[in-house]
């Protein structure tokens, strides 16, 4: 799941600013379960729109905003879209560079994309991944340190850890710590006893 | 040039270095002026990387200052700053301006500093940095492209002391085999647990050189415990600092006393007072080094 948080209100206004007639796309996958993309922020979003003296057209949730199939697809439930100077996409930024592929209407996003994490038992975990080309994932019990490590380490904690937790955050579990753990019941810890090349980015 | 604190470090010589913080600005005069109080009472000036990620002079820029008044330079290198590229061809740049020695760390995260919007680089960690070392020493760069001329340098890292945390024990090992000469510790106000962990340490034969902040108050005793890792005072000294008539003395009594306990069992104190060394020199005579 692809995690995205949505801008201040001010911020997407001043993004609209130069337009009048709005289309407002969300997207049924990730942005929805997130509460930032879904047809309950969509219409908030549209009601916000028309207070500030927008003419919000129309609006559409497709299946998922990174995967849309034509333009003729997205425009065939909702003509409107044709008429609008600009669509506001309520996903993430890689639902708005898709949508931008199939149409020469100016396309703005109203979220920030900040990692790719999940979400269990109603729990938003985020930076599960950080896409990385390199996955070392099956080292260390399954916890990704390139995506949880601020430092994105791969040979062990930084000295920063105290107690268990990270140097930036002090609520924060330190990754290390998770792994050591999670290894050490799983009678692994040679893993961690490697000495890790460093990743090549991709 | 002939390197003493090289010398001292391969013989097993007991080591004294203290720490230089460069200018947030141009102007050397106040570095200088620090470094030369400390003339001829230590052995090597320790000069930091941007730390606590607050943006500073470059140590390479201030280690060739101070290398060319006649100090000893061990010049450190975070992870923190610099990608792959960068980290090699700053080591070639130090190593042609005669500077021979570095301390390596991975570097104090960006949120703790005064540009928390940087990006925090963390392209290798300590660990793959000190190998990328050891491999541009042998003649290649870290993809084993030769280099026309090799650096030599002693490298240090640092270490966390507590050898009941097994993945910092375990990072300290690393260290080691990926070729560190020295390793140099946060600081140390528990002799006990030093001693543990130079019991820990002792199979892996490298030289330990053990921190030392003299303690000016019972409020920066607990104010250190709070904000910086690896730091753990007793709540006995924290009380000793709280009653002492003259509180910068008594920090220096622990100093001292800390010092005695550890000289024995290590090869070396790296000291880093806050602010400026007006003191230094007295710490080290009280602590019964001679000029």
């Amino acid at each position: 799941m692809i995690i995205s948080q949505d801008k201040p209100f001010e911020e997407i206004l001043e993004l609209l600013q130069d337009h009048r007639t709005i289309f407002i796309i969300g997207c049924n996958t990730c942005a929805s379960k997130l509460h930032v993309g879904g047809e309950e922020e969509i219409l908030t979003m549209r009601s916000g729109l028309e207070d500030a003296g927008k003419d919000v057209i129309g609006w559409a949730l497709p299946t998922a905003a990174c995967s849309i199939r034509s333009w003729e697809h997205l425009a065939e439930k909702d003509r409107s879209i044709e008429k609008a100077d600009a669509v506001l996409v309520m996903a993430c930024g890689s639902g708005a560079s898709v949508i931008s592929r199939v149409t020469d209407i100016q396309v703005y996003t109203s979220n920030n994309t900040t990692s790719l994490g999940g979400i269990f038992k109603g729990e938003i975990l985020p930076d599960q991944c950080k896409m990385c080309g390199n996955c070392t994932i099956s080292y260390f019990g399954g916890i990704c340190p390139t995506a949880q490590c601020p430092k994105n380490l791969l040979n062990g904690p930084c000295g920063g850890c105290a107690d268990g937790k990270c140097e930036t955050d002090p609520d924060k579990d330190c990754v290390w710590e998770m792994i050591y753990l999670k290894l050490k019941e799983m009678n692994r810890l040679d893993l961690v006893e490697k000495i890790y090349l460093p990743r090549e980015n991709k | 040039m002939h390197s003493l604190f090289q010398d001292k470090i391969r013989s097993g010589s007991f080591v004294i270095t203290a720490e230089i913080t460069p200018p947030k600005g141009t102007d050397t005069t106040k570095a200088v002026e620090n470094a030369d109080m400390l003339r001829g009472c230590v052995d090597a000036l320790n000069i930091t990387d941007n730390n606590r990620a607050v943006m500073r002079m470059s140590p390479v820029a201030l280690g060739k200052i101070l290398k060319d008044r006649g100090h000893e330079v061990i010049v450190q290198m975070t992870c923190r700053d610099r990608n792959r590229l960068a980290l090699q061809s700053e080591l070639l740049g130090a190593y042609a301006l005669g500077i021979e020695n570095i301390c390596v760390m991975t570097g104090d995260h960006v949120k703790s500093g005064d540009h928390q919007g940087a990006k925090a680089v963390y392209d290798l960690d300590s660990v793959q940095l000190l190998s990328m070392i050891r491999k541009m020493m042998n003649g290649s760069d870290l993809y084993g492209n030769p280099l026309d001329s090799a650096p030599e340098f002693m490298v240090g890292a640092v270490s966390n002391i507590d050898p009941g945390q097994a993945m910092q024990m375990l990072k300290f090992k690393k260290k080691i085999l990926e070729g560190a000469d020295f390793i140099q510790t946060q600081a140390i106000y528990d002799p006990d647990l030093f001693e543990s962990f130079m019991e820990y340490a002792r199979e892996f034969k490298v030289p330990v050189i053990a921190g030392i902040i003299p303690l000016k108050s019972a409020g920066m005793a607990r104010f250190m415990n709070e904000n910086v890792p690896g730091i753990h005072i007793g709540e006995d000294l924290i009380e000793r600092m709280e009653q002492a008539r003259d509180p910068v003395h008594e920090g220096f009594e622990i100093s001292c006393e800390v010092i005695s306990r550890i000289r024995p069992i290590c090869q070396g104190i790296h000291l880093m007072p806050i602010g400026q060394h007006l003191n230094t020199q007295r710490l080290l005579e009280m602590a019964g080094f001679s000029k």
